[in-house]
């Protein structure tokens, strides 16, 4: 009988050659499965460093944009400052009005100039711009995050 | 043969497991070493950096939004002395590009303080200049890229914002200026320091790109408009300025408020100084309180004072219109006798008569006839020796002595009735004087029209300072003024426009006595009396051309009179009492 079952299992047995073909098969699907996540990994991390890179540049153009706005209004003023306005206005031969040339005419609904008004309506506030995770996140980062939300959620699941 | 193989095979196996098994150890090991600690300690601390964001500072606009205090973009040029490989072309780029003198460069850079690894070289350098050095070091660059090191390695520019002030020294004596440091220094810059300045952030700023975050959101300062018309003002200086030269006057002070809420429109003051050299402001005044003669310098106004004692004898009951003094030219009070400004008997006078002419010893006997108590109750009332509250930095309060004052004397009522003996800034003779222009109402002066925050502006509402007299009292001393500017031709009358008005020619005291030889000229007017839109002051310091403020500070206040009234589009009475019609 169990000489029977010695020729049944020696009969079934795998060649050697077989065995070691399967071991390195698993062992390089693991090793390239490892691969394609390192891969993956390094993809979403090249991404993030470039687009934190862009975002980092972004804010330094706003920075760079409003100074130079600030600069643009600056020159404006300058360039039609009252010491600046008189003179053109003597360039261009016009003279300062005097009070026996003036004539004041009556026009109906006529409404004196106010002072200025910088801000007509209050400004919509938009929403603050926030980056989104998907862009900082690392891939540890995201597996973290859903691993909690998940764990928190079926904890909350649970106390119900 | 096979036995050999499986051998040979296991032995490499086992060295290659040993190996891969000697760099996991030693990975560990160099992660676990003290060494390690050191370094990411450091990594830590330079991915890391705590940056302070400065808000801009808020702008300042007149009332039309005319921009008259701005911000520019400035740079500082510095030098990394670590990376820095050819200090003599950096000093000599700098040098000439900049103006300085590259000898000085090249020692501060050769010998810098010690643990230093960063010298400034410059600073608050303009756009243009710092632009060219910045061109020549990227042409520099390029060339010397093939060597690899560039002779000019090492420079860094960093831009920030400086305070400007497009209008140079317009209205200098209001807007204060920003000393490099940051801080507001006199006038509105001062006044509103906190305001415009906002509130600085400090945060830490990763560097890691992979850990880039928003900037934060640092509200800018608040923005100022102010009640100022700049126009007005330009013009208000013009004439300030020809006056001086006109009159030889030592200084002065023009001053223009809309007497119906307080705002001023145009407040000219000498010396004045630009406010883009402010550095140059020790230079220029001697000390804080000739910044602004209007708010900080109170000095005895003289007659001009008078209509403030007629208004409370008036409101008093103490006169009439009507009432009639005999003037005989002299007047005894507290041990002190009191003379007209010629020392002449004046004779039989009505309170009109008193005002018109001037006369000194009527309004001491005015004074005296009210009472002590009455009278320095009113002045109180005025705000005679009291701050204003002008939003204006440095305002000064002059002194006003009452009874029970150790420096107080009997006399004291009799000069003061005439503006002798008193110290008041001419924004308090202008506070006060506004319940007569405005029915007995007196407004507070301010500069602030709005503010500017968040998106939104803010008006200033007028605001008020009480009724020292009625509205009788305010509209019967507003005809008494006119009519006097009117009978006695004055050179204050403006054509088309009747004007409520009075001059002032105040003697000025010196050690143990008054200055015999030089005065101070002042007019107070306001117009059209039916519905005043100008309120001005003039004060003429000392003018050689004549002592008297009828001849010197009237025809100026006309003149200024004049302006306001075509930049502030004011109609002449006739046209307007045509458009009432209608």
């Amino acid at each position: 009988m169990i000489r029977t079952i010695d020729i049944i299992h020696y009969a079934y047995k795998q060649a050697p050659w077989r065995v070691q073909r399967q071991w390195i098969s698993t062992f390089l699907l693991i090793g390239l499965g490892l691969a394609m996540i390192a891969a993956l990994y390094l993809d979403v991390t090249a991404h993030a460093a470039l687009t934190g890179r862009a975002i980092q540049d972004l804010n330094a153009d706003i920075i760079a944009v409003q100074q130079s706005n600030a600069d643009l209004e600056t020159q404006s003023a300058t360039l039609t400052s009252n010491s600046a306005m008189q003179t053109r206005a003597l360039a261009l031969n016009y003279q300062p009005v005097q009070s026996n040339q003036m004539q004041f005419i009556v026009v109906p609904g006529y409404i004196a100039p106010q002072p200025v008004a910088l801000i007509s309506a209050p400004a919509l506030q938009p929403s603050a711009p926030t980056i989104r995770p998907e862009y900082t996140q690392s891939l540890l980062d995201w597996f973290d995050q859903h691993l909690h939300s998940s764990l928190s959620a079926s904890m909350l699941g649970a106390s119900q | 043969m096979r036995e050999q193989y499986a051998w040979r095979s296991l032995t490499l196996a086992s060295i290659l497991a040993l190996v891969g098994f000697a760099i996991i150890l030693q990975i560990v090991r160099i992660q676990t070493s003290p060494e390690a600690a050191i370094f990411r300690r450091q990594a830590a601390q330079d991915a890391q950096t705590v940056q302070t964001f400065y808000p801009e500072r808020g702008l300042i606009y007149d009332r039309n939004g005319h921009l008259l205090a701005g911000n520019k973009t400035v740079y500082e040029i510095g030098v990394d002395l670590k990376s820095v490989k050819d200090k003599n072309a950096v000093a000599l780029a700098t040098g000439v590009e900049l103006g300085l003198n590259p000898n000085d460069l090249y020692k501060l850079m050769a010998n810098p303080p010690s643990n230093l690894t960063y010298l400034i070289l410059a600073n608050y350098v303009d756009e243009d200049k710092a632009l060219a050095l910045q061109q020549l070091k990227i042409t520099t660059d390029e060339q010397t890229s093939s060597s690899g090191q560039s002779s000019l390695s090492g420079l860094e520019f960093t831009p920030h914002p400086e305070r400007t002030y497009p209008e140079g020294s317009l209205a200098s004596n209001v807007i204060g200026f920003v000393s490099h440091e940051g801080r507001g220094y006199f006038g509105i810059e001062e006044k509103y320091n906190d305001l415009l300045a906002g509130t600085p952030i400090q945060e830490s700023v990763s560097i890691d790109p992979n850990k880039a975050a928003d900037l934060p959101q640092v509200p800018d300062g608040t923005t100022l408009i102010l009640t100022l018309n700049r126009d007005l003002q330009a013009a208000t200086e013009q004439i300030l300025d020809d006056s001086l030269t006109k009159y030889g006057a030592q200084g002065g002070t023009i001053v223009i408020m809309d007497p119906r809420n307080g705002e001023i429109l145009a407040m000219a003051s000498t010396p004045r100084m630009d406010l883009n050299q402010f550095w140059n402001y020790s230079s220029i005044y001697q000390n804080a309180s000739e910044y602004n003669l209007a708010v900080s310098t109170p000095y005895e106004p003289g007659s001009v004072f008078k209509i403030l004692t007629m208004a409370a004898a008036l409101d008093n009951s103490t006169v009439t219109p009507a009432t009639t003094f005999l003037d005989t030219g002299s007047f005894l009070i507290g041990g002190v006798t009191i003379k007209n400004w010629n020392d002449q008997a004046w004779g039989i006078q009505d309170m009109l008569g008193c005002i018109q002419n001037s006369l000194n010893v009527c309004m001491a006997w005015v004074s005296s006839q009210m009472g002590a108590q009455n009278f320095y109750g009113y002045m109180n009332r005025f705000g005679v020796g009291q701050l204003t509250g002008i939003d204006l930095a440095d305002e000064a309060a002059g002194r006003l002595k009452v009874p029970g004052d150790t420096d107080w004397s009997p006399s004291d009522l009799g000069t003061n009735a005439f503006g002798q003996g008193v110290a008041a800034t001419p924004i308090q003779i202008m506070k006060a004087a506004s319940a007569v222009a405005n029915n007995g109402r007196m407004v507070m002066p301010h500069v602030l029209y709005a503010m500017v925050r968040d998106g939104r502006q803010f008006n200033v509402p007028a605001q008020y300072a009480g009724s020292p007299i009625s509205v009788n009292t305010a509209q019967t001393l507003d005809h008494m003024l006119a009519t006097s500017i009117k009978n006695e031709a004055s050179l204050a009358i403006v054509p088309g426009y009747q004007i409520a008005g009075k001059t002032g020619t105040a003697q000025i005291p010196i050690d143990g006595g008054y200055d015999p030889t030089n005065t101070n000229a002042s007019f107070i007017g306001w117009g059209p009396i039916d519905d005043p839109q100008f309120m001005i002051y003039v004060w003429l310091e000392e003018p050689s051309a004549s002592i008297w403020g009828s001849e010197t500070a009237a025809p100026v206040f006309a003149e200024v009179a004049q302006k306001a009234i075509l930049m502030l589009n004011i109609p002449p009475d006739a046209i307007r009492q045509q458009i009432a019609q209608h």
